[in-house]
């Protein structure tokens, strides 16, 4: 998978997730650019994309996660 | 109350326990919410509408859900995040009710469980099915 692919792919999971076709990310996007982007959401987040990417997080990796795309390296990281 | 650790729970796990609805429940839940629709409140009204008598308040009946995580499983570590629920049936005063929660989904990295929740009469009808994430803390 390319980065540009799983980019692609969190957009579907953040527009799954807040419930909004209108979300489109870059990699400087943070929790202060979305307004439902809280604490449970991120719970939600973290849970569907190692559902979607059949991937596995652990908490420190997840609360290191400044912005979208250390998100996206994250993940690209695990594939 | 149970004190459930997260790696103590399995998929699968289910817990359960009973309540008769009364009442008093009613309107001790009228008086908090202020929901004084008739259908609830008004014996004459309810039966008007094809019920053998006043419909219990159906988030009253979702309330055990609290109980259910709290107290059960996962008990003292809960903290509810998200509930799904359908009422799949009325509920009326003297109805005895089987709240049921089964594990259905462990998710490692945010210590959460998905429960799936039922709950019954005493004719085994479901009158409430739903779902419930909750961390275990």
């Amino acid at each position: 998978m390319t980065r540009e692919e799983v980019f692609e792919t969190l957009t579907e999971i953040f527009q799954d997730v807040f419930d909004d076709d209108e979300i489109e990310l870059t990699d400087a996007t943070t929790a202060d650019d979305i307004e439902d982007w809280d604490s449970l959401e991120q719970i939600n987040l973290v849970v569907a994309c190692e559902k979607k990417f059949n991937v596995k997080f652990d908490m420190k990796e997840i609360q290191a996660l400044k912005n979208v795309g250390e998100m996206v390296d994250t993940i690209l990281a695990k594939l | 109350m149970n004190t459930y650790k997260f790696e103590e729970l399995s998929v699968g796990m289910s817990e359960s326990f009973n309540v008769t609805i009364t009442e008093e429940m009613l309107l001790k839940f009228r008086d908090i919410t202020g929901d004084v629709n008739p259908l609830h409140n008004d014996t004459e009204f309810a039966v008007s509408k094809g019920h053998p008598g006043r419909v219990a308040f159906g988030m009253l009946t979702a309330s055990f859900l609290s109980t259910l995580a709290g107290v059960y499983i996962p008990g003292e570590r809960s903290l509810i995040q998200q509930v799904e629920t359908k009422f799949a049936n009325p509920v009326y005063i003297g109805d005895e009710l089987t709240i049921k929660g089964e594990i259905t989904e462990l998710i490692d990295s945010v210590q959460r469980l998905e429960l799936k929740v039922t709950i019954t009469n005493q004719n085994g009808k479901k009158v409430l099915r739903g779902k419930m994430q909750i961390l275990v803390v």
